[in-house]
This record gives C-alpha cells, structure tokens and sequence, in this order.
C-alpha cells in the first residue's frame, strides 16, 4: 500500500510538473491534466491491451508445452545414437578418424549461425541473441578471420541485413516449430561449407533454455565435430552427449513452473561378435552427420523454447504493469469525481445562501 | 521368430513393427536381413529400404544413416524416413527430373556437394512411390 501512495505521490509530482512545462515527454501519464472522461477513457484502453498481453501469455504458455513435448519425442533416437557412437569410438581409439567432419584445418574463414525468433514482444530474447553474435564477429574479424553469416528467423535476418558490414550467406526460417526438414536443409547448407573447404568451422549462437525465467545465448562449436561426438563449446569445454537435461513444464500451486532432470544415457561397449559391415570409419562418416543434424534440430528446439519462454515473461511483466497503471489511474479518476462533487456541493450552498 | 523393425528419425519414432525380412540399402550396396542375423552395424546410404511382412513388401525411402542388428531386432537410425502414402507420385517425378538437370549444371565443389544430396533425395522419393505402382 505504501508503495502505492508513494507512486501515486509520483504521478501528482509529474501532474504538477507538467503544468509549468506545457511540453508532454513520450512516456508520461498524458491523462493528468485532463478531464475524468479522458482518464475514463485511457483506462478502459489499458484494459483492452491488458487483456491482449494476457492472452499472449497464454498462448506462449501453451507453445512452451508443445516445444518441450518435441524435445521428449526425440529422446530415443538420441539415446541410440549415442550408445552407438560410443561403441563404435571404444573400437575405434586405435585408430585415426579420418571424416570430412572432423578435419582440423587452419581456421581462415568461419560460418555464424545464428538462431533468432520471428518475432517480436519477447523481451530481450533476439538482441541477446544479436549482441552476442556482434560481439563474436568483432573478436573474429580482430584475428583476421573471415566470417559469414546464417540467419535463423526473421528477426536475425532483418537486423545483419540493414547492415551491409556483415556477409549473410543464407537466411532460414523455422517458424513455430522446428521439424527435422528444417534442420537438414541448414545442415546441408554448413555441410556443403565446410566440406567443399569454403569455410573452416562453424559456429552456432542460440540461446540455451536453463529455466523459465533464463536463459543464455550460448556459442557452440558445430564443426569440425570431435571423433568421438562430443560437443565443444568455443572455451573447449567439452559437453558430454551422454548426459542430457530433460525439462518438464508444470504447474505448481497454480504457478508455471519448470523441472529440469538430468538424464543419463547407459552406454556400453559392443558385443565381441559385432560385425562391422564396413570399414569402422565409413560407420563414423555416417554417424556424424546423423548426430550433427540431430544437435542442430535439438538447438532449435531449446531456441524455440526459450523464445516461447521469453514471450511468457515479456507479456506476464506487460499484463502486471498494466494492472498498476489502472489501479494507479482509477485512484486520479476517482479523486478528480469527488473534487467535481466537492466544487459543485460548494457552489450551491454558495448560491442557496446567497439567495 | 520374427524381426523387430524399429526405424528412428531425430523427431519421433517412425516405425516399430514386426517384419519376416528386411533390404537395407547400405553403404556397400544392397543388404537383406532375415531372422536370426548375426550382429551387425553398417552405415545406410540415402536410399530405399524395402521391409517384408509375410508376402507383403512395404518400401520406405531413408535419408541416410545406419542400422543396428542384434538379437533379432533392427534399430534404424536416419536422419528422415518417408513411406509412399506420404508422396505425391507426380511431385516426385517433377522433383527428380529437376535434381537431375541440377545436378548436370553445377558448378564448383559446393554447388555438387548441395546438388547431389538433393538428387538422392529425391531419387529415393521416386523410387518409394514407383515401387508401389508396380
């Protein structure tokens, strides 16, 4: 309450202010030296645009749900795939891999990929995203690397291509959920890069979903792959594929609320009997774009979700703030109706005794 | 004793059924697996697999990948798997004549790389639902 009456004291320091200087600033309460039908009228509008972020909210919240189903719909094949990949790299250890996908070459020219939503209204989600990439473009362009720019979603795309400093190569859109069609036309497209030697590695910037109210921007290594399948983020931390989070979206007492479980995929070695139908390293040449194409669709699901998340928060922070501007405009209204009623009980009782 | 054939794609399970025999169409060339295989890994070419349930062969087209035998189950990992019903016959033919011509026309490495993954794609595709006419 007492925080009220002292953003209520703030509104009447901005009323008073505005009365010595005449200029409204962008922002302010305009309503204050206006009339009640005026302040009447601006409450019903913020109403109407509560109810619109509310919905929003909703919306995202549903989409959350949805985004998190796909993600459990690929667990399987990524468990496999890794306790493949794992068996298949324990035969493997002696000998040298020697994949179109795991050549180290001298890094001269570099793909970014980054990963934005297609949409507005979601907070900070894309210039996170957008900052982070400028930030890694300047560090390359320092060290004299080239660098070439991907674009998922029409929010990346826009911003790089009003600024012609930046080389887009491709520009991909994904819409409201990324199916494995998508993931394999970029991956075509950074496969035929980095094979055809256009360019030397290729980098992905998106944002990591940790929970629902964070998540990061995140640059990770997508080639050359390592050997053995792990993931390396640009510090040479290397993710291991065989642990995997798992996040369940819930309601807890009525809040939304999000669970992550850690899970871990059992790997073993191969039986002794297991014939290798072709040579070992021919296995891995087709186990790694399979396992390359499976982490790309997973990025852009965890994309996708921290977008929808975002978009929760952005709309849930918009329908609050509404909420105070009403409850903060009904107490003007009221004030103003009762110093009408005040005035206009004074003038009779002025005109009645006068009579 | 029949197979299990479980053919996985990285958004879902795309096929989990009982099957007598199974063709893969591997790196190496064509491979039939009957029950009671030994283990076995090998890595699939873009291609068409053709699964046989008593006399019944159901083609599936496969985007690369690799299969899995043991103990009488096929696990098959690809990266995209379409069955006919899912085809337009005339779109596939149209689809495989341009990759053709694509493919002729291109230039540079990176050019082929990208036509050729299209080209097998879409060979595959045409391949799953001529099949069926037969």
């Amino acid at each position: 309450m007492a925080a009220l009456a002292s953003t209520f004291k703030g509104n009447v320091a901005c009323f008073q202010a505005r009365q010595q200087n005449a200029a409204p600033r962008r922002g302010q309460l305009q309503v204050m030296a206006a009339g009640i039908k005026e302040v009447r009228d601006r409450i019903g509008s913020i109403s109407n645009t509560k109810k619109i972020t509310e919905a929003m909210k909703l919306v995202a919240a549903a989409k959350v749900r949805r985004a998190q189903e796909a993600v459990v719909n690929g667990r399987p094949f990524a468990e496999n795939l890794v306790k493949v990949l794992y068996g298949v790299n324990q035969r493997l250890r002696v000998e040298d891999v020697d994949s179109p996908l795991v050549a180290q070459r001298p890094v001269k020219s570099v793909a970014l990929v980054i990963v934005t939503g297609d949409r507005g209204l979601c907070g900070g989600y894309n210039n996170f995203v957008i900052k982070k990439a400028e930030q890694r473009y300047r560090e390359l362009d320092a060290m004299g690397i080239s660098v070439r720019l991907i674009c998922v979603g029409r929010k990346g795309a826009a911003y790089f291509r009003r600024r012609p400093q930046y080389k887009i190569e491709a520009t991909f859109e994904v819409g409201q959920s990324p199916t494995i069609k998508e993931a394999q036309a970029i991956a075509d497209d950074i496969f035929a890069d980095f094979v055809s030697e256009e360019v030397d590695k290729v980098e992905m910037i998106y944002t990591k979903f940790v929970s629902l109210i964070s998540s990061s921007p995140v640059i990770q290594t997508l080639l050359p792959l390592s050997p053995s399948g792990e993931i390396c983020d640009i510090n040479g931390n290397c993710v291991d594929a065989a642990e995997d989070e798992v996040f369940k979206l819930t309601t807890r007492e009525g809040q939304l609320v999000v669970e992550a479980e850690k899970v871990r995929t059992e790997t073993g070695d191969f039986d002794a009997g297991l014939i290798f139908e072709q040579d070992p390293v021919q296995i891995v040449d087709a186990l790694l774009p399979l396992y390359m194409n499976a982490t790309l669709l997973r990025s852009l699901q965890e994309a996708l979700a921290s977008e929808l998340a975002a978009r929760m928060n952005a709309m849930n922070n918009a329908s609050d703030n509404a909420g105070e501007l009403k409850r903060n405009l009904t107490l003007i209204m009221n004030r103003k109706r009762q110093a009408k009623i005040t005035t206009e009980l004074t003038e009779i009782v002025a005109g009645a005794s006068s009579v | 004793m029949t197979l299990q054939v479980c053919i996985m794609t990285p958004d879902r399970i795309f096929w989990n059924d009982q099957a007598d025999e199974i063709i893969l169409p591997t790196n190496t060339g064509q491979m039939g697996v009957l029950t009671n295989h030994a283990p076995l890994i090998t890595a699939l070419d873009i291609g068409v697999t053709l699964i046989r349930s008593n006399s019944n062969w159901i083609p599936v087209a496969l985007m690369g990948g690799f299969a899995l035998v043991k103990q009488n189950q096929v696990t098959i990992l690809v990266n995209e798997a379409e069955s006919a019903q899912t085809i337009g016959v005339d779109e596939a033919e149209k689809a495989f004549e341009e990759a053709k011509t694509r493919l002729e026309q291109s230039q540079g490495e990176k050019q082929r790389v990208e036509a050729t993954f299209v080209f097998k794609r879409a060979r595959a595709r045409y391949q799953v639902v001529k099949q069926l006419a037969v």
